[in-house]
């Protein structure tokens, strides 16, 4: 074992016999300074203790399965180097305002419908024949959304978000970004079918941008923005006399 | 399925954070601004200032909560305010400065007219 390690404080919850979740201290060597919190989790379950449950996938920011809590901020853990913590403890726990299922381990149920109810794809009232060509977009109206679609789904805004963690029926950041994308698309045409989800009272109305979404949002997406943005426009298609018009 | 352990918030959430904290703080200011409102309703309610010493010192406690609260309002709008000029986006630093710079506008105009009334 090399002589630099450093000590991974792991949350442990065993639906079985624990009533709530404890930390569990294992000992990893740090024997190269590109390694991230997520190869310390893999060394404790390959080598020390098989034990322990996790989610990863990617390891390069791209699938966001990986989100944890790392000593109080909700991070990527293969993107939260060690040696940006080392030689103090790293403190790993499940993201925060989520349910635990085992370990680090979060039911993400309620984010999934969240996800759903704002219908991220394309929606058109009359599809075009296939023989009637591409739906073509300009560099300038692909701008328009392309911050808001790069969105990895990794639940870090809403592990920030006290709003979400006091009121888990909030609509939430990252649902909200994802459906700001698809209404400012030139090609959606779905704006009247997902407003009743997003300007409802626990839609982008129960924020009150605290905007620590945006600070921890992996990809730069800015949820608070597409929040803060959406209630602009709705207001607008509210007050001004040609609002409704499509 | 077996039984998760569920989500609490913790009465004390607001101060795990530097940003939480200075969120809780900016909501706060507008409870002063709030009953500093009411007062001067009351008193135009009367046609007088009924305790001006008092109010003028509570005007004056309130003060760097409505310079806090508008500091931090008008440093949010670059996030709100979206709108383009010649079909190019107008910079969020540049809507942020015209809301300073209005605000400034504003107070001075203001002022002025106070003074010149009086």
């Amino acid at each position: 074992m090399p002589d630099k390690t450093i000590t991974i404080r792991a949350a442990r919850f065993d639906p079985e016999h624990d009533k709530e979740p404890r930390l569990q201290s294992y000992e990893v060597p740090f024997y190269d300074e590109s390694m991230v919190v997520l190869d310390a989790l893999n060394h404790i379950k390959s080598h020390i203790d098989g034990s322990l449950s996790y989610r990863w996938s990617c390891r390069m920011g791209i699938c966001g399965s990986c989100g944890m809590t790392v000593n109080g901020t909700p991070k990527l853990t293969c993107n939260a180097f060690l040696r940006d913590y080392w030689p103090r403890p790293i403190v790993v726990q499940p993201l925060n305002n989520f349910p635990v299922i085992r370990d680090l381990v979060i039911d993400m149920d309620d984010f999934m419908h969240k996800l759903k109810s704002i219908k991220p794809w394309i929606i058109r009232r009359q599809e075009m024949p296939l023989g009637a060509g591409e739906h073509r977009q300009t560099n300038e109206q692909i701008d328009d959304f392309r911050q808001f679609s790069e969105c990895i789904n990794c639940m870090l805004c809403y592990a920030a978000c006290p709003v979400y963690g006091l009121n888990n029926e909030f609509l939430g950041p990252a649902a909200t970004a994802l459906a700001r994308r698809y209404n400012l698309d030139s090609r959606d045409q779905g704006l009247k079918e997902r407003l009743p989800v997003i300007a409802d009272p626990e839609g982008i109305w129960e924020c009150s941008f605290v905007g620590e979404c945006s600070v921890v949002c992996p990809k730069g997406v800015d949820p608070a923005k597409a929040i803060q943005q959406t209630k602009l426009d709705t207001t607008m298609r509210f007050v001004l006399p040609y609002g409704n018009r499509d | 399925m077996a039984k998760e352990y569920p989500w609490r918030m913790p009465v004390a959430w607001w101060t795990r954070n530097r940003h939480y904290f200075l969120y809780i703080v900016r909501e706060f200011t507008a409870a002063p601004l709030a009953l500093w409102l009411l007062w001067l309703l009351y008193d135009i309610s009367q046609k007088s200032l009924v305790h001006p010493r008092a109010f003028a010192i509570f005007s004056v406690v309130c003060l760097p909560f409505a310079l806090y609260h508008s500091y931090t309002f008008l440093s949010l709008a670059g996030s709100i305010i979206h709108f383009k000029v010649f079909d190019r986006p107008v910079s969020a630093r540049l809507i942020v400065a015209s809301q300073f710079a209005a605000w400034i506008g504003a107070s001075l105009v203001i002022g002025f007219f106070l003074t010149w009334l009086k």
